[in-house]
């Protein structure tokens, strides 16, 4: 029961976890580009070959940034259910959809293909993947880094009168209060059941009462979110911050070769997981 | 200002993004259907409060954040494709920003509800529109998907924004910082 309302505990989005590896010591702008590039190779992928590639190298990444893969897997955990679900759903209702392959299963309107079975497992495997992976991005690069790496990749934008300071700074803002807002809501909801409120106890398919249950937790999550911003808007004004001024950084990041070495390695990766025609 | 980022408008983003990327990694943002789309889902609201509080601007970047975010969390391949998942979510908070600022000099309590429900229909119609244009589904399945999860998702993203918007306005009238006018 208890381990119901431990939301913060499965966020691992904004947190950061310092071991001083080589993943860490990276220059962010690089990181981040790799990343982005192998994220969206695996959310393209559909070969069962290739998705295990994926899924090896991020648990190689765990360990090359010696982050302990049970903080990556924490943020999978409370989706299990969920994926179950839907896997079982896509497994019925899909089968007209991506009807090719070999026919396993007929009945009515249930329609079991090989390629329907290929979409569940791929889409559940990819899932984990990029949980994981996004994981390693956000645990080993601080979120000052992250805003420097964003906004000097969004930099060529300038030229086009694109505000990249300002958007760098609401992605900055919206990934840094994730954390903060799970512990909100984990107290809300410790709250809200000590004076008798029921969540998660009711049974799935009864979709309107857990729909209603929700409420009580989601509109003060709103309120909580926007009081925080008036506070976070105050300080920022009282220490005379000006959107669209020019602005120098505290520390500038310089490129040395083992960075684009790792680039190099990460674009042909992609390249592999996008182009090569895996067998299976 | 509405069109500009001043700091109320960046920080106000952030922080709707920021629910709107909650609400997805922990699942509280979707409600089980079983449709072909998956899930209805809550996590536009976001995009149509920050349309309805700060502007066209604050609500296509909120937008644009929920559609990154559930492109990254998408299990179905229906919103692995950035097409569907990303594009038309720039506009719920449009819609319901020139809709809000239509009726407001009728009745506030009518444009904020109004807003939702048609920022959400936004959201539900474009999607689907995409997924059949880019041939997701068929034109049925789209409509019985607009059916089952459309009008939940309007119903509950109505409550949940007249419940939000008008607590915003009320409370806290003093704690607001003057220098950034709204």
């Amino acid at each position: 029961m208890a381990s119901e309302f431990e939301l913060s505990r499965n966020i691992t989005i904004g947190q950061y976890v310092p071991t001083g590896s080589f993943i860490h010591r990276l220059d962010p702008r690089i990181k981040l580009l790799v990343f982005t590039i192998l994220v969206l190779a695996i959310a393209l992928n559909t070969s069962y070959v290739g998705n295990a590639l994926g899924l090896l190298l991020s648990i190689y990444l765990f360990w090359v940034s010696k982050i302990p893969v049970s903080y990556g897997l924490s943020g999978i955990k409370p989706a299990i259910p969920f994926i179950i679900i839907l896997a079982v759903l896509q497994l019925i209702f899909q089968g007209n959809v991506f009807s090719g392959g070999t026919v396993f299963f007929e009945y009515g309107f249930i329609l079991i293909t090989s390629e329907s079975i290929r979409l569940v497992i791929v889409s559940a495997v990819r899932f984990v993947e990029i949980i994981l992976l996004s994981s390693v991005l956000t645990l080993s690069t601080s979120t000052t880094e992250l805003t420097h790496a964003i906004q000097s990749l969004l930099s060529p934008l300038k030229k086009i009168k694109f505000p990249v300071h300002e958007i760098s700074l609401i992605i900055t803002i919206a990934i840094r209060f994730v954390p903060t807002f799970a512990i909100e809501m984990e107290k809300m909801m410790k709250a809200q059941a000590s004076r008798g409120a029921d969540f998660g106890s009711g049974e799935w398919w009864r979709i309107i009462q857990r729909t209603k249950d929700m409420l009580p937790i989601i509109i003060p999550l709103f309120n909580i979110a926007l009081s925080r911003a008036e506070d976070l808007i105050l300080a920022m004004e009282s220490r005379c911050y000006t959107p669209g001024n020019e602005r120098s950084a505290y520390s500038v990041y310089k490129a040395l070769v083992g960075d684009y070495i790792v680039l190099i390695i990460g674009l042909l990766l992609s390249l592999l997981l996008l182009f090569y025609p895996f067998p299976y | 200002m509405k069109g500009t980022l001043t700091v109320r408008n960046i920080v106000i983003a952030g922080v709707l993004g920021a629910v709107a990327i909650l609400l997805g990694v922990t699942r509280l943002g979707y409600i089980p259907v079983p449709t072909a789309a998956g899930n209805a889902t809550i996590m536009h609201i976001p995009a149509i409060i920050g349309g309805i509080m700060q502007g066209p601007i604050v609500g296509a970047i909120v937008g644009i954040i929920f559609g990154v975010s559930s492109f990254l969390n998408a299990t179905v391949p229906l919103f692995k494709d950035p097409l569907v998942a990303i594009l038309p979510r720039l506009f719920i908070g449009v819609v319901a920003w020139v809709v809000y600022v239509g009726i407001r000099r009728k009745s506030e309590y009518l444009a904020i509800g109004t807003a939702a429900f048609l920022g959400t229909l936004a959201n539900t119609v474009l999607v689907l529109t995409m997924a059949v244009v880019r041939g997701y589904m068929g034109a049925e399945v789209a409509w019985t998907v607009a059916l089952t999860s459309g009008i939940p998702e309007a119903i509950v993203g109505t409550i949940v924004t007249l419940a939000v918007v008008l607590s915003w306005k009320q409370i806290g009238k003093g704690k607001k910082s003057r220098i950034s006018e709204d």
